[in-house]
């Protein structure tokens, strides 16, 4: 909401108060100042100057050479408009002045061989109108050198403020006074009235019928005879546009003023076009059309509140005016509207039909009921005083739905209590009196008060404490020094994570953050997405259902960029839903925590003492294995592989019990070609919500061991459809207890083994925790395991 | 006897003129002269030999002995002296080996600055899901259906029932109702605001609230704890103001400004962070009794705050995830 600092000061006396401070002040109690626009500093340097001679530009003959006073001095000046002359009163940007409208300095400058001191203006240059044929004069009275904001009135300061939800009663100049006046410690100006009225009686003139109380407590109309519609006076004119309103005419400008005066909004209809001169405030009918002011015809439904004349739907109540019953420049006689709403009723319609206006904005919030014959009055006053009409005495007030004052109890103690320092009992009671409740009971304990129908927001004691601590600042409450601290079992849901996290970059890895919203496409090709209703964008319509997407898009962006060597993972949320039905309960879908890794491009750069060397599917099960270990879930879990499934072309898959809790491999080329990617990529996702619930024995502590390992290796050769892992089961197969380990550690093909051979060489290692392990020993065990080995696998020993 | 100290002499000086390197040399030395080498074994003959024959070989042996470990150190430095040559045309300029550590986005060391300061101050972590329902998102927490106060947070809907969660205030409302004050808690998380994507704002942030639940919990408490917060994330100097504001779940209700003045630029006040006392209507809703205890809450962005501290113009590129930006932290 904008507020016009020259018109706050109507009704509260801020002398002796910066406006820094009055801004301040503003955002210290709640009432967020958001933007100030001071329009005299946009005028810097612009001064009322007097044209004291014009000549024809000596080498161009569309330009002028002036030479303009400013009060002290001469400049010379070209100008390049047609309507400039000597005698002339004009605004003079002098060097130094940016123009109001495009920003730009006035320097020193020459013009075709000219000297020129500075610029004429425009009502356009100056920002105060699109008006950009010729300079703007003045009137010749002003003097020059008068600052240019002073002499055409722009000296106000516009201050944006953001009105939160629960603040209906500041949403005016008015109520911000109120606001001022308590936290400032200084009286409001009351708003006085002089209404003159005619003879004739408004009850004769119109009628007023509200057969919807509950969205309609209050309608009160008052009635202006033989009006003439004009345009507005000037001051009128000034105060809306300082505001960013425009003037249209003397009785629309009215009912803008009191709104933004007062808060109250106002609607007013032309009399003769009201059939039966009659209003009735009832229900839309279901489906039907209304055209409002700004000629669009919208759907209304049955819980939409209208206002009706005898025949037919005259306005959406408290949205929006109806085009048939409009004032307009015939219009003679009007009924000026001020009602209350139920705020729920108004907000429900202008949400469902995607209106905001400054008049449900207002009755959405709740308006003030008590003040509604009041506004009527002053809008007819002045309405009377611009146009020349008549006000027809009295007002037609139908109050069928009397809002009861509140009355709460507000307790020393409980204050004391949740604001945790002392404030005493005078300031309590002396800071709500000001905010204009009333006292109505006070005892040593407590007090009781009655709160006026514009605050709204005041309904429990808890509401009171707020008041208080906000009209005497929050800056006065002590920060404490000192802080309890609860000796509860202490929990870090987090910390699970948070290790795995580090682990990866150790690892080498950099953390992403991507969108958990997709397209539908990409959503559904890789699970079951949960569509949003309301999405932002076609590619945000389904919640994601794996982590690959946002991988794959990153690795695409990154690839473009040439960032082709990528060690990446993700931690976050997906959703799927369990069957393809609606979202009734937390039954119907799984949100779960995963963990996404991603390898491409070249594991090992070339550098001085390296070749480089490109990721593959064994770089991917190294990481795996190595997060399984520092999981200590190594023994719990079973390793599987997969060949060409939806997403990759081989996959490795680690369960648990008869979950799957990761899996990842080498992704397909044509799921890499959706996001435009054409080198390999490796991807491993781990399901964290099920590798959580893993339940993991603490570690303990192994004796180290006291004897020395004893090592052997071999080699066989052997069919290549033979896979490494049948190798070592069957070694270890063979084998006594004494075998610890087996490492892989050479793998050759060549056509001299054979067609389709491979040879495979072993190191194993043995040991024994209560011996030194004698030679023969080991080679009796290591007899037996080639033994198996040539026999089961149809193996050849190599060498030896 | 004089037999085998010849052989032995013999055999060592051939063992040593084939040393090819020092390796090699270490084991001739166990060989011969360790402790259970083969003078070793002649010295123990030699202590079985009658007493009149022992100064007959006692002179030759030790003789030999100091002999053979003078050759076995000459050697042994001639060789360590050509290992030391290697050495000599080392270029100590090349690069070394590449290592890489990754790295933590910046939103995730963010979110782990704010809650190992808020863990020092006792507080516990909770997590939640992002889906959530209405009424843990907005019912519980105090906005009614049909108020303006839903409009202050753009909302993300499933269906009526459905949401993504705007706040990571539903697992406040899961945390009071499972457990029994005190409650002393931070909640980081996801959450989702439907607004459309900008330098200023993304569907989509990371937050991280507080919640202390407890007897005569008092504003000026929540001011004590947030006050501590600032200074050790900001610097002890850091500049504050309270200021009142309204959410629906808290009342009394502030904001809380930081004044941000990053070299060579002019000075503004940058709100942070909101808080507030637990509105006992949400209380009643978890089932605590808002007569014996009350709490405080507070709530921060993680994007805000790293934008804020790293100079960082552009919500976007954060979730752009190009490597240049990811490695610069």
């Amino acid at each position: 909401m904008k507020i016009s600092l020259n018109w706050l000061k109507e009704y509260i006396d801020l002398d002796g108060i910066s406006n820094e401070e009055i801004i301040n002040t503003l955002t210290v109690s709640g009432l967020e100042v958001d933007d100030v626009i001071d329009q005299s500093q946009q005028f810097e340097n612009i001064v009322v100057g007097y044209v004291k001679e014009k000549k024809t530009h000596p080498n161009a003959d569309k330009l002028s050479l002036c030479i303009v006073n400013d009060g002290t001095e001469d400049y010379s000046v070209v100008c390049g408009a047609p309507n400039v002359d000597a005698g002339q009163t004009i605004a003079f940007a002098k060097v130094g002045a940016i123009i109001p409208d495009g920003g730009f300095k006035i320097t020193k400058a020459k013009i075709r061989g000219e000297h020129s001191y500075g610029m004429i203006c425009s009502e356009k240059e100056l920002g105060i109108s699109g008006n950009r044929d010729g300079i703007l004069v003045l009137d010749e009275k002003l003097k020059a050198g008068t600052p240019i904001s002073d002499a055409l009135g722009l000296n106000d300061v516009i201050i944006e403020i953001d009105i939160t939800p629960n603040r209906a009663d500041a949403f005016s100049h008015f109520g911000i006074a109120r606001d001022l006046s308590a936290t400032l410690n200084r009286p409001i100006k009351n708003i006085e009235l002089c209404l003159s009225e005619s003879e004739k009686n408004s009850t004769d003139l119109a009628e007023v019928v509200i057969e919807n109380a509950e969205d309609c407590p209050r309608y009160v109309a008052k009635v202006v005879e033989n009006v003439e519609i004009k345009e507005s006076p000037k001051w009128l004119k000034k105060k809306l546009t300082n505001i960013g309103l425009r003037p249209r005419n003397n009785v629309v400008d009215v009912t803008n003023f009191i709104l933004h005066e007062l808060g109250q909004p106002l609607h007013a209809f032309d009399l003769d076009h009201l059939a039966g001169r009659k209003i009735i405030v009832k229900s839309a009918n279901e489906k039907s059309k209304f055209t409002t002011l700004d000629s669009k015809e919208r759907e209304m439904q049955n819980t939409d509140l209208m206002i009706c004349d005898a025949e037919k739907p005259v306005a959406i109540a408290g949205v929006m005016g109806g085009e048939n019953s409009e004032v307009t420049t015939d219009t003679k006689n009007i009924l000026i509207e001020s009602a209350y709403f139920r705020p729920s009723a108004i907000r429900k319609t202008a949400k469902k039909l995607g209106l905001s206006t400054d008049s449900s904005i207002r009755f959405e919030r709740g308006c003030n009921p008590d003040i509604t014959v009041f506004a009527a009055q002053r809008a007819a006053q002045l309405i009377a005083e611009l146009s020349g009409g008549s006000v027809a005495k009295g007002e037609i007030d139908v109050y069928p739905n009397v809002i009861e004052k509140k009355v709460i109890e507000l307790r020393h103690e409980r204050l004391l209590k949740i604001l945790g320092y002392n404030i005493t009992k005078e300031v309590v009671n002396n800071s709500l009196t000001n905010l204009g409740l009333e006292i109505i009971e006070c005892d040593d304990t407590k007090i009781k008060v009655v709160v006026p129908n514009f605050r709204h927001d005041l309904e429990r004691e808890i509401d009171l404490i707020e008041e208080v601590a906000r009209v005497n600042g929050y800056n006065k409450i002590p920060a404490v020094e000192r802080i309890r601290i609860t000796l509860e079992e202490k929990v870090d849901q987090s910390d699970y994570v948070e290790n795995l996290r580090n682990n990866f970059v150790s690892l080498g890895f950099n953390e992403i953050v991507t969108n958990s919203l997709l397209n539908t496409k990409t959503a559904m090709e890789f699970g079951e997405g949960i569509a949003v209703l309301n999405p932002q964008s076609a590619e945000m319509t389904h919640s994601r259902t794996s982590l690959i997407p946002g991988m794959l898009s990153t690795v695409s962006k990154n690839i473009k960029v040439n960032e082709k060597n990528l060690r990446l993972f993700e931690i976050g949320h997906i959703f799927n839903k369990n069957h393809k039905g609606d979202i009734a309960s937390f039954e119907d879908f799984t949100e779960s925590e995963n963990l996404l890794f991603a390898l491409t491009g070249n594991a090992v750069e070339s550098n001085w003492y390296s070749k480089e060397d490109k990721y593959d599917f064994y770089h991917l099960k190294g990481f795996v294995s190595e997060i399984i270990r520092t999981l200590s879930i190594k023994n719990k879990v079973q390793e599987s592989y997969i060949i060409d499934d939806k997403f990759f072309n081989f996959a490795v898959e680690i369960n648990y019990k008869s979950a799957v809790i990761g899996k990842g491999g080498k992704l397909k080329a044509d799921i890499l070609a959706e996001f435009d990617i054409n080198q390999e990529v490796f991807a491993f996702d781990f399901n964290l919500s099920l590798l959580k619930a893993i339940e993991i024995e603490p570690p303990r502590f192994n004796e180290l061991l006291k004897f020395p390992k004893v090592k052997r290796d071999f080699a066989f050769v052997l069919d290549k459809s033979i896979e490494a892992e049948k190798v070592m089961e069957t070694i270890y197969g063979g084998s006594s207890k004494l075998l610890k380990s087996i490492k892989l550690f050479d793998i050759f093909e060549s056509d001299s083994l054979g067609k389709d051979k491979k040879s495979l060489a072993f190191e194993l290692e043995y040991y024994d925790f209560n011996n030194t392990l004698t030679e023969e020993d080991v080679d009796k065990d290591f007899r037996k395991a080639i033994e198996a080995v040539q026999i089961k696998l149809n193996a050849q020993l190599r060498g030896k | 006897m004089l037999e085998k100290i010849q052989t032995t002499e013999k055999n060592f000086k051939s063992d040593l003129s084939e040393v090819g390197d020092l390796n090699h040399l270490e084991e001739l030395r166990i060989k011969y002269l360790g402790r259970k080498g083969l003078f070793a074994i002649l010295f123990d003959e030699f202590k079985q030999l009658p007493n009149e024959e022992k100064p007959k070989y006692g002179q030759t042996l030790n003789r030999l002995k100091i002999q053979c470990q003078n050759e076995f150190n000459e050697i042994k430095s001639k060789f360590s002296e050509t290992a030391e040559d290697d050495d000599k045309g080392i270029d100590l300029t090349l690069p070394g080996r590449s290592v890489n550590i990754g790295t933590k986005h910046i939103l995730m060391q963010t979110l782990f600055q704010i809650k190992s300061i808020f863990k020092g101050l006792g507080f516990s972590v909770y997590e939640g899901p992002e889906l959530e329902s209405d009424y843990n998102n907005f019912e519980a927490l105090n906005f009614p259906a049909d108020h303006p106060a839903r409009d202050m947070q753009d909302t993300f809907f499933v269906n009526e029932n459905f949401l993504f969660r705007t706040h990571t205030s539903p697992v406040q409302v899961r945390l009071m109702k499972e457990k029994k004050p005190p409650i002393r808690a931070i909640i980081p998380g996801k959450v989702y605001r439907n607004e459309a994507i900008s330098a200023k704002s993304y569907c989509l942030f990371h937050q991280v609230e507080g919640l202390y639940i407890d007897g005569n919990v008092s504003f000026a408490e929540l001011k004590g704890t947030l006050v501590a917060f600032a200074k050790q994330f900001f610097g002890n100097d850091v500049k504050y103001r309270f200021r009142p504001s309204f959410f629906p779940f808290t009342e009394p209700s502030a904001e809380v400004d930081i004044w941000w003045q990053p070299k060579g630029k002019e000075g503004r006040w940058l709100e942070i962070l909101g808080c507030g006392m637990v509105d006992p209507n949400v209380l009643e809703n978890v089932g605590i009794d808002s007569e014996k205890y009350t709490g405080y809450a507070f709530g921060m962005g993680a994007e805000r705050i790293a934008m804020l501290k790293y100079g960082i113009g552009d919500i976007r590129v954060f979730f752009d995830n190009d490597k240049r930006f990811l490695t610069q932290f």
